[in-house]
């Protein structure tokens, strides 16, 4: 079994207010995971797992605790390039073709132009979608978007992927669709992803490791195991363990969510 | 169809301009648009009076504008990026900007004397601002997560500047640039009332002062072209430089 590529120690984060206790977004997350795992982290709406995603890439300095990637403490102000994110919004730069988006992260690791614009097209065909270098993202649909999206993460071939309810602006099919090009694109591209969402059976389907956070200030309540082998396709959804697994997170999340004062609060 | 109403509102303007023309029927106060028309070919093709006004007003309008667009387009910058900056200009900012350029004039004039140099700063006042400002907002109003996209790629402040900050303010500061072409205009017109002896603002007081109507008609018809082909320009060049959205309303 291959070793901790990602160890969160004590990782909190909180934001000091000018008058009483400072806003306390996440507290005492500790997390190991594994080289090539694809961990998901669930929880009620505002439980701060988006932050902690952020806090994970260095875009927020953490209050406390410490951030190991193999080993090796990781701190935001580090230049090294070790993580990819794929942001909830496509987040395309609109005067970039789908190519040059994906090249934007490749410019910054120096890599000569021939060398970028191969990967580049590597991962554009990887996400499906050679044919499309030369269109720009308003000429694309939102699961395109996405994929280009996915692909320039994985262009900078960084050790962790983090993605950031990546497919949540989709509709229900489109969504259905990408998860399972995700499992593909994962089978073959095999990185660590932490995969933060708020839907339990996108978590359940894609996961090795499926983390629940409780409400804010977020805390790891428990993990689970999906006891499911690769490849994966739809077929798994409706398995009895599939089934219990969702029921098992969705009781906990609803235990949480009522613990800040119910549906309505949402 | 977007042609054709074009054309036929101006057409409808044209015929609106001939009935009160004839209405009034004084030509020391208003003339038809077609003797408009036939004096401005008399003093393109036959005089070619209109040429020396036309040339000296183009190029102290491109002076100014160009040197806007050089200071005004990096000062917006700076002052997006350094509070420090914003805070020490933005006073001065306000204060000019809200002042009306007229009042410059004559100061502007007795500094720099009747020369080029004194219209050039009068349509280069006029210009500054909308560049400047648009300028600064584009910049700060950069989508936040793209910059937390070069952030998290690790980019450098430089990548950051010229790969994701220039780029998105594109947009706004053509729009800037649009916007400036009409109080850049507006400025040549003023420099070249107070001392002048040739340019197209000139041409107008003095036809004024005199009397002389179609004169006077062919120098604004003549402005409203230069600002229209300055217009059309910058549409052209936003059109080739911003094709992923459309353009930015001048506000």
């Amino acid at each position: 079994m291959a070793g901790p590529v990602l160890e969160l120690r004590n990782l909190s984060r909180e934001i000091p207010r000018q008058t009483g206790d400072p806003f306390v977004v996440f507290k005492n997350i500790n997390l190991t995971v594994r080289d090539g795992e694809f961990v998901s982290i669930v929880g009620p709406s505002g439980c701060g797992k988006t932050t902690l995603l952020r806090v994970i890439n260095g875009l927020l300095p953490p209050s406390s605790g410490q951030i190991f990637v193999d080993s090796r403490e990781f701190k935001e102000t580090d230049s090294e390039l070790l993580m990819g994110f794929v942001f909830q919004g496509a987040s395309l730069l609109p005067w970039r073709t789908s190519l040059k988006n994906i090249l934007l992260g490749l410019e910054g690791q120096r890599k000569n132009p021939k060398e970028a614009q191969e990967i580049a097209r590597r991962y554009l065909e990887l996400v499906g979608l050679s044919g499309f270098e030369n269109h720009y993202p308003h000429e694309l649909s939102g699961g395109m978007q996405q994929r280009v999206n996915l692909a320039r993460a994985l262009a900078v071939e960084p050790k962790i992927l983090l993605m950031d309810e990546p497919f949540a602006a989709l509709d229900a099919q489109t969504r259905t669709f990408m998860q399972l090009e995700l499992l593909r694109i994962w089978s073959r591209a095999k990185k660590t992803v932490i995969f933060v969402t708020h839907m339990i059976s996108e978590a359940i389907l894609l996961s090795d490791r499926v983390v629940v956070f409780s409400h804010r200030p977020g805390q790891i309540r428990s993990e689970f195991a999906v006891p499911f082998t690769r490849p994966r396709d739809m077929d798994i959804k409706s398995d009895k363990r599939f089934v219990e697994l969702e029921n098992t997170v969705w009781k906990q999340i609803e235990e949480e969510v009522k613990l800040t004062g119910g549906f309505a609060q949402m | 169809m977007k042609g054709v109403r074009r054309f036929g509102s101006i057409l409808c303007g044209l015929l609106v301009w001939q009935i009160i023309a004839a209405k009034i029927n004084d030509t020391s106060l208003i003339v038809s648009p077609w003797v408009v028309v036939a004096k401005g070919y008399e003093m393109l093709f036959q005089t070619a009076e209109l040429y020396p006004h036309l040339y000296a007003s183009s190029w102290i309008f491109f002076y100014g504008f160009l040197l806007a667009i050089i200071l005004g387009v990096p000062l917006g910058f700076i002052m997006a990026l350094s509070p420090l900056v914003r805070d020490y200009v933005n006073p001065w900012m306000t204060m000019l900007y809200t002042t009306p350029r007229i009042a410059f004039a004559p100061v502007i004039l007795l500094w720099f004397g009747i020369s080029g140099g004194s219209k050039v700063a009068i349509v280069f006042l006029g210009c500054i601002f909308p560049i400047l400002i648009n300028s600064y907002y584009g910049m700060r109003a950069v989508n936040r997560e793209f910059v937390e996209l070069a952030r998290s790629f690790r980019l450098s402040r430089w990548a950051l500047f010229f790969k994701i900050l220039l780029p998105a303010s594109v947009p706004f500061i053509l729009a800037g640039v649009r916007l400036s072409i009409g109080r850049g205009l507006t400025g040549v017109a003023i420099a070249e009332w107070f001392g002048a002896t040739e340019g197209l603002g000139y041409m107008i007081f003095f036809a004024g002062q005199t009397l002389n109507i179609p004169t006077l008609f062919v120098g604004v018809a003549t402005f409203a072209l230069l600002g229209i082909l300055a217009f059309e320009i910058i549409r052209k060049i936003e059109d080739y430089a911003v094709p992923w959205r459309k353009r930015l309303q001048a506000e």
